[in-house]
């Protein structure tokens, strides 16, 4: 038991020093890409990797697009869900419903594609009479049904924690069922179910199997800007799609792992947007 | 006490995994690259491992680029490429690698059936060339029912892209401004033009079937399909070999794999897939 203090302070050492590693491997790949490229490529819109074209601009809102669809769609029917199970109805439904979105939650992206290639294409195809179906929304609907179980599960988790007595409290004031659920429940486990947000951008951010096989991996603007019906391509497609023939040290390598770099400073700066706004508030 | 039972448990597994191995040790070699060439080389692999169960061979896809890639930077005992290698590419590989043709097979044009069955059931070059710069839009005006055209484009690593491109286009890397989808592996693509209604892709001529249908070429007047007839006699323009890298210095094994390929199983294999023999 001497040894427990040390152990965890060297385990927790060993993960902060991946977490430091992870980023500097993205940095040190790409910064060849960076110096022959230039920043200016984040505002170009061609990428020709044989012509030595790398522009940005199309892959990163396409990844952006497919995000704000899913959190969209994901973060309200999630938190419903959660209110609904956690408030509303018996707790044996609840662990129904926790055991199935236990069971969405494990099963594999590429499944996730498929049914995305199977079912969802054509139906977005007959409905918007799409050439193929093939679209950003495409890529952020099967985005938020794969991050919806992480919200649903965070945010009945948060909304249990809350005290009973804060309940009962609030009902001896007389507080109606709306003012109780929005003054004390769910400021109360908002902290959580926020963390959980995080969590599922994080996974809807870097999911690729999925997103490649809906999205139509087609590097081009969307035109309009705001037209998430047409084909188009994400960071994490474009990753997908290229690696594999890139040569390792090529530029062409190096640009994919700039793509990378770029989506954990999305990332990053979505979750330093959060803090910063909860800090706040 | 209960540490050193546990231990021991532990030492004695360890020594058993060890002792146990060399009874199961075999050799495993990785092929990896076209999908093109996949059917065939997994086939081979079933039928090899049968005769030699000490060798096992595992396959993977990715495209011609991958496979090529894989050989460079030695991911693989097995490269499969279903195009020529590029002169960067050959550099690298020249003094170390055996570039083998194992099967020749023609790079069809596809359409949707009903595009087909709509009047569109031969295409010159030239046509099809102005369908992916997007100066053609809707096969109405290439004779063919009024919807528009679905031009499929593949990911620039892939062998039939290469092969097609240069054919159809000119250039191997040739942008393709029609184009409105891209895709991968030549199952996905199978899959895309089987669903759609107005697709036009390229595929390799055993990816043929009643939902994708391959277009003959208009070749000075001539209509020709694609067919293992029109490829043996030279007369389809996007015919290429079905290629498997092996370094010089490979172990017996692998050796022995492409001996393999390369009898008269291993081209029954290469005929029954649907690819022509090179015998």
């Amino acid at each position: 038991m001497i040894l427990l203090k040390p152990g965890l302070y060297l385990i927790t050492s060993f993960i902060a020093l991946l977490v430091l590693a992870v980023p500097f491997f993205l940095v040190q790949a790409s910064a060849p890409f960076w110096a022959s490229a230039g920043i200016k490529v984040l505002t170009g819109t061609e990428w020709f990797p044989y012509e030595m074209l790398f522009g940005m601009l199309p892959a990163i809102i396409g990844s952006t697009w497919a995000i704000l669809i899913a959190l969209f769609i994901a973060i309200p029917c999630g938190v419903a869900t959660a209110i609904v199970t956690t408030e509303l109805v018996s707790s044996s439904l609840a662990s129904a419903t926790r055991m199935g979105m236990e069971v969405l939650a494990a099963i594999p992206s590429i499944v996730y594609g498929l049914i995305g290639l199977w079912l969802l294409l054509p139906l977005l195809q007959s409905s918007f009479d799409l050439l193929s179906g093939h679209s950003l929304l495409a890529a952020g609907l099967i985005l938020a049904l794969m991050i919806l179980p992480l919200i649903t599960l965070m945010s009945m988790d948060a909304l249990r924690l809350v005290s009973n007595t804060q309940r009962e409290a609030g009902m001896s004031l007389g507080l109606s069922w709306e003012a109780l659920l929005f003054r004390v429940l769910l400021p109360q486990a908002w902290p959580a179910i926020r963390g959980g947000i995080l969590l599922a951008m994080g996974r809807a951010l870097g999911e690729t199997m999925a997103v490649m096989l809906v999205v139509g991996s087609l590097d081009r603007m969307p035109e309009p800007i705001m037209n998430i019906l047409q084909p188009a391509q994400t960071l994490t497609s474009r990753i997908g799609r290229e690696i594999g023939e890139a040569a390792f040290g090529s530029i062409h390598f190096s640009a994919l792992m700039a793509c990378g770099l770029l989506l954990a400073l999305i990332g990053l700066s979505i979750s330093l947007f959060a803090h910063t706004r909860v800090v706040k508030a | 006490m209960k540490h050193k039972n546990i231990l021991s448990i532990i030492a004695c597994a360890i020594a058993a995994v060890i002792s146990i191995t060399p009874i199961y040790a075999h050799e495993t070699l990785h092929a990896m690259g076209s999908t093109t060439v996949m059917p065939v080389v997994s086939e081979a692999a079933t039928a090899f491992y049968k005769a030699h169960p000490d060798i096992s061979i595992t396959v993977s896809g990715g495209g011609s680029g991958v496979g090529i890639a894989a050989m460079i930077q030695h991911t693989a005992q097995i490269g499969m490429a279903s195009r020529n290698t590029s002169p960067e590419e050959q550099a690298k590989l020249n003094e170390w690698v055996d570039n083998i043709v194992i099967a020749r097979d023609a790079v069809a044009v596809v359409v949707s059936k009903e595009v087909y069955l709509g009047g569109v059931t031969h295409l010159s070059l030239a046509q099809i060339a102005r369908i992916y710069r997007g100066q053609i839009t809707n096969w109405k005006q290439l004779g063919g029912p009024d919807a528009q055209i679905l031009a499929i484009d593949k990911e620039a690593s892939r062998g039939t892209r290469h092969v097609f491109a240069e054919a159809v286009l000119g250039n191997a890397h040739a942008r393709a401004p029609g184009a409105s989808l891209i895709s991968g592996s030549n199952n996905e693509e199978q899959a895309i033009v089987a669903r759609s209604h107005q697709a036009i892709g390229m595929l390799s001529n055993a990816w043929l079937n009643d939902r994708v249908r391959g277009i003959a070429i208009d070749m000075d007047g001539v209509a020709i399909s694609p067919t293992l007839e029109q490829i043996r006699n030279g007369h389809y323009p996007i015919s290429r070999g079905l290629h498997i890298l092996i370094a010089k210095d490979a172990s017996p094994a692998a050796r022995a794999f492409v001996q393999f390929l390369l009898s008269e199983k291993g081209q029954g294999i290469v005929k029954k897939v649907g690819y022509l023999p090179i015998h």
